[in-house]
């Protein structure tokens, strides 16, 4: 069996965005870059598929600079992935979901997969889509936002998070699966391992290997934005908390109309 | 002149807020720009009700595949649609299920998809803006393609009842030799049947000064007397005192209600990140330098398991 992991190095989620005013450019300079979160259920869950397993393979695909690299051994070589392949052109730089669905779809094709997994989401753009478009470039099934996986022969069923619960799906193989927070505990690397992980492979692609011409962006970014500005915070002032919630539900009723 | 069509989503013949929200705005923007605004609905028929917010024409397509949603049979019939009818834009509500359909539409039509939205703009063409890094940053995206696909968050838009001329028309998909492929067996709802936290007018969120998984019940309790979602911070939902699936952050549910209650939140950037566009948000927390207050409109500097049961009280009397 051979599973690829679809994952994209990240901003990590403490990180704060310097922006003041309406700019045409984000400066990311200063971000410190890790494995997306959601990426991570991924990768846990194909490993966990590979130590349940005979003769699995997992191959962890990822489209950036160089500097992917690192993040790339830590989180998916040294946790248990075989092998890494990274998309690494200069003319991908702009490119959006459509396009890295294109590219992404392009690889997976030169291999045979009998599961390809991903995150729901990349927690920079919080877009959702590539997972689901490659599904539909390939020709193959779907599940998205999965919380559980149970592998038959030849099937999968999986629980998929919807509001106030969940459905049960089942699907033949090969399929793409998008993965949400819940489905399993991702592991961290030990240090040998992150030392050992270094002799793993990672191949190097670009579109012209890969027969492609690199994709146009179907959307464009125009402007980036600081999000609206708050005024200040009105403190409830009163002499014990009874009278504090009296004031507060007063002041969210009559002031701010919400309840 | 833009043309908008808008998916109506439906599950058991139950219709999504959201759907309503999009057609207001999609209203808007015709009533200024001209165009039509269209509502399309697979396996029931919204036509009064869509008609109410501004519809001038409901497609409404029925048969056994639409009983329950289906990606590919769902995603074949509205690319369909969209072939057939030609919108500018097709607005799909960022739910569970909107969410996986809008980007399967996209790749069959090969056209621009923008997800979970909360503005447009017609001006020479379209411009929509999101919320990127769970609402740290905004862009304005434009799509290059003739046609696009947009998610839209909701609560993003205001609900305005605004009469469409509300036709019905019918519309025949060909789903003949598609494929299921992935087919949904049973829906299990969860436990509480609170609303959910993405669609939810007003959140409660507790955070670490719960001290345990005891006391989310002083949570759940003033969301039940708001008719509100509980939501958690990361520390919680890591804890493992309350279900991921309440987790309200950058790595969690991104919200925008009209008003979050954040209890004994300390305010971590990356939660802050996911709740920040709410319109008014109140801080109850016993640390007055906790980073939760900059974000806040109203604070009460308070031990939360004082405030929170006492507020609950308040709410109940208010609400009769």
């Amino acid at each position: 069996m051979k599973i690829a992991v679809c994952v994209k190095q990240v901003p990590d989620s403490e990180t704060r965005i310097k922006l003041d005013a309406p700019s045409t450019e984000l400066d990311q300079s200063s971000f410190t870059r890790v494995l997306n979160p959601y990426d991570a259920y991924a990768v846990e869950e194909a490993i966990k598929i590979k130590e349940a397993g005979t003769d699995v393979e997992v191959v962890a695909i990822t489209v950036g600079p160089e500097t992917v690299k690192e993040t790339i051994k830590k989180d998916c070589l040294a946790v248990g992935c075989d092998k890494a392949i990274l998309i690494d052109d200069p003319a991908l730089q702009d490119a959006d979901e459509s396009a890295l669905a294109t590219v992404l779809t392009a690889v997976l094709q030169k291999d045979s997969y009998d599961l390809i997994l991903f995150g729901i989401k990349a927690i920079d753009d919080d877009s959702g889509q590539v997972g689901i478009m490659v599904a539909e470039k390939l020709g193959l099934p779907h599940v998205s936002t999965i919380t559980q996986l149970d592998l038959g022969d030849g099937t999968l069923t999986a629980h998929r998070e919807i509001e106030g619960g969940k459905e049960v799906v089942t699907a033949p193989l090969p399929a793409v699966l998008t993965c949400q927070k819940g489905l399993n505990e991702p592991r961290l690397p030990s240090l040998p391992n992150i030392m050992k992980a270094g002799m793993k492979p990672i191949d190097k692609l670009t579109c012209a290997d890969l027969g492609l011409e690199a994709p146009a962006a179907k959307a464009k970014i125009k402007m980036y934005y600081p999000p609206a500005a708050r005024g200040e915070c009105k403190l409830v002032e009163a002499d014990d908390p009874a009278a504090a919630a009296r004031e507060l539900a007063r002041l969210l009723n009559e002031e701010a109309k919400v309840i | 002149m833009p043309n908008i069509a808008v998916f109506i989503e439906q599950r058991d013949g139950n219709f999504k807020k959201v759907a309503w929200q999009m057609l207001s705005e999609a209203k808007r923007i015709t009533a200024a720009a001209g165009g039509e605004v269209w509502g399309l609905c697979l396996g029931a028929d919204a036509t009064a009700e869509a008609a109410k917010y501004g519809a001038d024409k409901v497609f409404t397509a029925t048969g056994d595949a639409f009983n329950i949603y289906n990606s590919e049979l769902w995603s074949t019939a509205v690319a369909q649609f969209c072939t057939g009818e030609k919108p500018d834009l097709l607005l799909i509500g960022s739910t569970a299920m909107g969410k996986d359909l809008g980007p399967k539409v996209a790749a069959k039509l090969d056209c621009a998809c923008i997800s979970d939205s909360v503005g447009l703009t017609y001006e020479n063409g379209w411009t929509v803006r999101r919320p990127i890094y769970a609402g740290k940053c905004y862009i304005d995206v434009e799509p290059v393609t003739d046609m696009a696909v947009v998610g839209i968050r909701p609560n993003a838009f205001v609900l305005e009842e605004n009469a469409g001329t509300g036709s019905a028309a019918t519309f025949s998909p060909d789903l003949s030799g598609v494929e299921p492929k992935a087919t949904v067996t049973n829906i299990e709802a969860s436990a509480g049947g609170r609303v959910e936290l993405t669609e939810a007018e007003i959140v409660v969120s507790g955070g670490r000064g719960i001290k345990g998984p005891e006391n989310y019940a002083l949570i759940e309790k003033l969301a039940d007397a708001l008719g509100a979602a509980a939501g958690a911070s990361r520390a919680v939902v890591d804890a493992g005192w309350v279900d991921y699936s309440h987790q309200v952050g950058q790595t969690g549910k991104t919200v925008g209600p009209n008003l979050y209650i954040a209890c004994g939140i300390s305010g971590a950037i990356q939660h802050l990140a996911g709740m920040s566009s709410s319109k008014c948000i109140v801080a109850i927390n016993k640390d007055a330098n906790a980073p939760i207050f900059k974000a806040a409109d109203y604070g009460v500097v308070a031990d939360l398991f004082d405030v929170v049961p006492a507020l609950t009280e308040e709410v109940i009397k208010l609400r009769g």
